[in-house]
Order: C-alpha cells, then sequence, then structure tokens
C-alpha cells in the first residue's frame, strides 16, 4: 500500500504550509484521541484477560483450598489429634494413660416426644441398654429440656443398636474416655479423671494444663515394669500379714528419678469411682509415719560426718536409758559395750541416743533438714504430706528422734534421704517426670563422700550379719536397715500396732537404686515366729524386688561370693572394734564411764 | 488493505484455534484435577481412620502388655520362670569356663599336627 501523500514528519520543516497544517491538525487530534482512547480500553481489557487466565490456571492446578502439601497435612495431623488429652507415658514410653474416643448418648426431649410416645421410647431404648433406670430415662424423656444426658461412653455396638431404633429425639456426641491399661498397679501415680475427663489426683491433676489444654503427652520416670513387681510384692506381703496397708517406692540414687510407687490399699482408676476413702489416700508421699530405727541411719550419718565419732568408736549399751519420766530399751539387746557399727547392725537404741545427744540437737537438725526429711517433699502429686516433729526439740526429742521415734515423715522422703546418704552425699530432689543426662540437677551436697562410703559399709553390714538378713540377695550386695515403729494410739504407743519397713540400696560397691518398703500394721504369722517387725516383714519384699529387678535391668551380681567380702581391702570392708572407747553425758552427768 | 485483512483473518483464526485448544485441555485437567481431589479426600479420610485405629491399637498394645496378664499366661503356657541372679553374667565369667590344653607338636620335627 502506497501513501498519496508524504507523513507530516517526512516534509521538511521549510515546506510547511501554515494553512494545511492547522487543517490537518483538528483531524489529526481527533484521530490521536480516538487512538488513545482504544488503546487504554484495549490495555484495560488485557490486563482483565490476563487476571482471569491467571485465576483460572491457579483453579486449575490449586483447586479451591490449595494444593494439599505434606506439611499441611502433617499439621493437620497435629492439630486434630485423635483425642484432646495427652497420654501419661513411661520412661520407656508404654501408655499409663491415654484417651478413646467415644459416642454418648443423650436426649433432646422436646424433639422426643414431638416424636411419639415417651414411654414407647423408654421402652425400645432400655431394650438395647438394658442397664439404665426405667425411672430416670422416663423423667429426662419428659423433662422438656433440649439437653440431658442418657449414657456415657458407650461401645459402637451400642451405639449402632440406639441408632437402629430410630426413636427421634436421641443424639449422640464424641467424648472421650480415659483408659489406663495397668489398673491399680499405677492408681496413686497417675491418679484419675472424672467423667468430663479433668484430672482429679495423681500426675492427672498435677499436670492437668499440659495434659487436658495443651494436649501434650507426660513421660514419668516410672518403669512399668519395676512398678508392676513392686505392685505385686507388696499386694503379697499385704495379704500375707494381713496388714492394714503397704507402701513403697523404687529411686534412682544417682538421679533422684522414681522409678516406682505404689500405695495399697488401692483403686481402679477405670471404674469410675464417687468417695474412696482409705484407697485413694497415697501412702508413700502423703502419709507420714514415725519410721522407727532406718532413721538410724541418719544419725549415724551425721555423727560420722561431723567427726562426733569414728567407726572404731563406740558406746555403752548394757543398761537402758532412763531420762524424766522415758526409758529407752534396746529390742535386739545385747546388754554390753558397742563399737558403731554394732549400733547399726544390732539397731540398738540405747547406742544411738547416745550418739544424737554427743551430735547435738542442732547439728541433729541441720542434717534432718539437710536431708529433706523437715520440709514437705516436692515431687509432682498433689498429694504430698508435711513431716511431723517437735517445735521444742529438747534432749528426750534428740534422742527419740535419732531412732526415729517423734518425727514422722513420708516413705517418699525417707527413700530421697537415704538415697542421699549412699549416693557420694548430694540430696537430689525426688521427681516423678523423666530426666536425661541433660536434666538431672546438680543436686545439694549434704555429706562427704568419704562419710557416704562409710554409709555403704555399715548398710551392708546390717544386711549381711544384722537384722536385715532377710534381704540378702546373692551377688547384689544389697545393703539396709530395718525399722519397726510402734503406732500411737490415741496419745500411747501400741505395742501390737507397728509400722515395719526396711529401706535397701544395691549394690553397695556401686549404689543404683534405693528400694523401700513400708508395711502397716502387719499381724506376726506362725512362718515368722508370730514377729511382724521390720526385718520379718518388708526385707523381703525389699528382697524379692531386688532379685527380680536386677537381672531386668541386666546388672551382673559379685561373682567374688560371700567369703570375699571379709577380706579387710574389700570395699565394703568394716573394721571391727572390741574396746569401750567412748560414752556419752545424759542429762549432764556422764553414765557409765567405766565399762 | 487486503493484506492486512487477510492476515488480520488468519490471527483470529489462530488465536481462536488456539482458544479452542487451551480449552480442551483445561477441560480435562480440570477434570482430572477433579478425580485427584476426592481421591486425595478419600485419602486422607482413610488416613484420618488409621490414625484413629493405631490410637486404639496402642491402647490396646498397652492393656495386653499388662505384666500382670503376660505373667499369668506364662504360667499357665509356658515351661520359664524369672531369671535369677546368679544367671546375669558378664565377659569375664567366660575366663572361668575350664579350657582344654592343645599341644600342638611340630611337623618339621617329625611329630604329628594337632587336629
Amino acid at each position: 500500500m502506497k501513501r498519496n501523500s508524504p507523513l507530516q514528519a517526512e516534509i521538511p520543516f521549510e515546506a510547511l504550509d501554515p494553512k494545511r497544517i492547522r487543517m490537518e491538525s483538528a483531524r489529526k487530534q481527533a484521530l490521536d484521541q480516538g487512538r488513545t482512547r482504544l488503546l487504554v480500553t484495549g490495555v484495560m481489557f488485557a490486563l482483565a484477560f490476563v487476571v482471569l487466565g491467571g485465576r483460572l490456571v491457579d483453579l486449575t492446578r490449586h483447586g479451591k483450598d490449595g494444593a494439599p502439601t505434606w506439611r499441611a497435612m502433617n499439621r493437620s495431623a497435629v492439630e486434630n489429634p485423635v483425642v484432646v488429652r495427652g497420654d501419661v507415658r513411661d520412661r520407656a514410653g508404654h501408655i499409663l494413660a491415654t484417651s478413646l474416643p467415644t459416642q454418648s448418648l443423650y436426649v433432646d426431649s422436646r424433639e422426643a416426644l414431638k416424636g411419639g410416645d415417651p414411654e414407647e421410647a423408654a421402652s425400645k431404648l432400655l431394650s438395647v441398654l438394658p442397664y439404665l433406670n426405667r425411672e430416670d430415662v422416663l423423667e429426662k424423656v419428659k423433662g422438656g429440656g433440649r439437653f440431658d444426658w442418657l449414657a456415657r461412653n458407650l461401645t459402637p455396638d451400642q451405639v449402632w443398636a440406639v441408632n437402629s431404633l430410630g426413636v427421634p429425639g436421641f443424639g449422640f456426641r464424641r467424648e472421650e474416655r480415659r483408659v489406663y491399661p495397668y489398673g491399680p498397679s499405677f492408681a496413686h501415680v497417675i491418679g484419675y479423671t472424672d467423667v468430663d475427663g479433668r484430672g482429679i489426683s495423681g500426675v492427672e491433676r498435677t499436670f492437668e494444663a499440659r495434659l487436658g489444654t495443651q494436649g501434650e503427652a507426660i513421660d514419668l520416670s516410672i518403669d512399668m515394669r519395676v512398678q508392676s513387681i513392686l505392685h505385686e510384692e507388696l499386694v503379697k506381703t499385704q495379704a500375707r500379714f494381713n496388714a492394714l496397708g503397704a507402701a513403697g517406692v523404687v529411686m534412682d540414687v544417682n538421679s533422684g528419678e522414681i522409678i516406682a510407687m505404689v500405695s495399697l490399699p488401692d483403686f481402679d482408676p477405670n471404674k469410675p469411682a464417687g468417695s474412696l476413702g482409705e484407697s485413694g489416700f497415697n501412702r508413700a508421699t502423703k502419709g507420714v509415719y514415725e519410721m522407727g530405727s532406718t532413721f538410724k541411719l541418719f544419725t549415724t550419718a551425721m555423727a560420722l560426718d561431723t567427726g562426733t565419732v569414728k567407726l572404731t568408736d563406740g558406746y555403752d549399751a548394757s543398761e537402758p536409758i532412763h531420762i524424766a519420766r522415758f526409758t529407752i530399751n534396746d529390742f535386739h539387746a545385747k546388754k554390753r559395750w558397742l563399737s558403731v557399727p554394732e549400733i547399726l547392725v544390732y539397731s540398738s537404741n540405747i547406742g544411738t541416743a547416745k550418739m544424737a545427744l554427743d551430735v547435738g540437737a542442732k547439728q541433729q537438725k541441720e542434717y534432718l533438714k539437710r536431708f529433706g526429711l523437715l520440709g514437705a517433699a516436692d515431687v509432682e502429686l498433689p498429694e504430698v504430706g508435711s513431716p511431723l516433729f517437735p517445735a521444742r526439740w529438747g534432749d528426750i526429742s534428740t534422742m527419740t528422734i535419732s531412732y526415729g521415734h517423734g518425727i514422722a515423715v513420708s516413705p517418699l522422703q525417707l527413700a530421697a534421704g537415704v538415697s542421699a546418704l549412699i549416693n557420694g552425699g548430694v540430696m537430689m530432689p525426688p521427681t516423678l517426670i523423666k530426666r536425661t543426662a541433660a536434666t538431672v540437677p546438680r543436686g545439694e551436697k549434704v555429706l562427704k563422700a568419704k562419710t557416704s562410703e562409710a554409709m555403704r559399709s555399715l548398710m551392708r553390714l546390717v544386711v549381711r550379719s544384722g537384722t536385715g538378713k532377710n534381704a540378702d540377695v546373692q551377688g547384689y550386695l544389697v545393703g539396709g536397715k530395718t525399722g519397726t515403729a510402734e503406732k500411737q494410739v490415741a496419745g500411747k504407743y501400741d505395742k501390737k500396732a507397728l509400722i515395719s519397713s526396711f529401706v535397701g540400696a544395691f549394690p553397695m560397691t556401686k549404689p543404683r537404686y534405693v528400694v523401700l518398703a513400708v508395711v502397716d500394721e502387719p499381724q506376726g504369722i506362725k512362718a515368722t515366729y508370730g514377729y511382724a517387725t521390720g526385718g520379718w516383714v518388708a526385707a523381703p519384699v525389699v528382697k524379692g524386688v531386688i532379685e527380680r529387678m536386677g537381672p531386668l535391668y541386666g546388672l551382673l551380681p559379685d561373682g567374688r561370693g560371700v567369703e570375699a567380702e571379709d577380706a579387710p581391702d574389700h570395699p565394703l570392708h568394716v573394721p571391727v572394734s572390741t574396746g569401750p572407747k567412748r560414752t556419752a553425758m545424759v542429762g549432764g552427768k556422764v553414765q557409765h564411764a567405766a565399762y | 488493505m487486503t493484506l492486512r485483512s487477510a492476515l488480520l483473518r488468519h490471527t483470529t483464526v489462530l488465536f481462536l484455534l488456539l482458544a479452542g485448544g487451551i480449552s480442551m485441555v483445561l477441560f480435562s485437567v480440570k477434570y482430572q484435577v477433579h478425580d485427584l481431589e476426592s481421591q486425595y479426600r478419600r485419602l486422607s479420610g482413610e488416613l484420618e481412620d488409621e490414625r484413629r485405629a493405631l490410637h486404639v491399637l496402642h491402647a490396646e498394645w498397652a492393656t495386653l502388655n499388662d505384666p500382670k496378664r503376660i505373667e499369668a499366661l506364662a504360667a499357665e503356657y509356658l515351661d520359664m520362670s524369672p531369671v535369677p541372679p546368679r544367671h546375669v553374667v558378664g565377659p569375664d565369667a567366660m575366663l572361668s569356663i575350664p579350657v582344654r590344653e592343645i599341644t600342638f607338636d611340630d611337623p618339621a620335627e617329625g611329630g604329628e599336627a594337632a587336629r
């Protein structure tokens, strides 16, 4: 196509005709305007199409919710868990408490009344759920309310049966039901929840916020296997000696973790209960008891640690101590001078009382405080008992407390205190939560390492040749101390009502675990010659636990045999002393100065 | 003028064809995506069911794993007992196993090699 006139720009400036320019300019202006409008409209349409096209591609690719990504899927799994409440697990990850989704039946009585005869509806419902109360159901169906629970936590079969009735006004709502697979074994540690899934006692209550609101899982320090062993041994013993109750604690002496904790009588947390009464009482943490002779361990430790006595020293225990209106006597009386190891081995009250007097009330109080025996145990349970001890701590208190009378502590406190005696002298705060090497606290140094070593040897000696023979497990070098305390009944000590205990630890060359058993009011039987003391009742429990727990943990028994321990170079050798070297001041004047 | 309009017509036809082609592709892709999405919904539903089942099975496993139950079953069906401590031995227990002494004769000396 050839133009018949050159374009304006092609005309040299000199040749421009002013008349023509004016004429063409008007035309051009109109044309330019038209073009610009067309261009703008065109661009706008093009943009609109680009946007539409983009959206089209987007929709085609991703659908209306966007493409599912792995991250989104994982997040939805986390954000929509099967159940709301978190699990409670043991140290190996076994589920100790979990929630299961269930359906609960409710009645909307307006719908139900609209639907027909309430009597007929109730009869139909009772035909599939025969355990419901007829009057109760009728009352709720006729009640006129829009929402009333009829039956909680039904099985899928029951849900199907109710649905197939086709009665109007009945509906289901999704709920959770708390399940405790191991039943009563963990009753007092984990506690239980009410029908609405709120923690009522135990760990369930302590960690209500983390379990319930945040849905987190809690990892306990408990070992399900050891817990089961301890529970079984205690149940057996409670039945055998017809005891009122029993408590047991297994603790890792180096980390302060509670490996097992049992209180009897117990309950089945799976069965919703109203008032639990006696069986809801946690004897291991809430109950405080006068522990008796197991306290002699603390007295001996403080006497050795302060330098008041050496292992070769001793006290005269030939005659009872008479002070004010009290008489302190020995149960296993030897009626002679006893060295410090002998005082512990024969569990001499007289010797221990004299030793405590030498240590003094102030130091005694200071040491007991360090062992955590004068304040409530700091453990992750709502049920924690405060120890009982005299406000006025005179000489008499010093003497009775030295052998565990006049002071009441919980079994857990005793186990934690004994751990500190033998782990090198470090008081570890007890816990129910799993600790790793990184989260083990440093603990508080309460004893010299040397004192701790001496205590290991002494505890071993008690089991080898003293009152704790029934706790010995060949090869595991068990050490321990028996305790038998009379219970106070109406302000007086009752010779028939005993608290028999044994605190053991193993292996004494390098202690790993403390095992404590406390039995409340055991009755002597023929096999124990009528005795119901710690050595006869509680020591076999500790033996049973160690015997089964050691191989479980793959602990190697010491193969050197019993004779090896008599050698003076054995790490647990205790020097023998025969001569009178020390006497005690009682009531200001020296007693038994010459012997 | 004719060349330009011819070119324009061709372009229009070309674009129409292109648009038609793309709509076809779009159509098929849309249905493909639709199918994939329903598959996805079904799979995530199944996944949800499996997760629920897994949760319940975990609880069931724990119930079946109750040491008391296993102990009762073992007592009834197995001829086994708990490991006593003396059965746990370390590597140095090997040293206490008696060793049979074997002497090697030197074949060069005319003796017989130990078998």
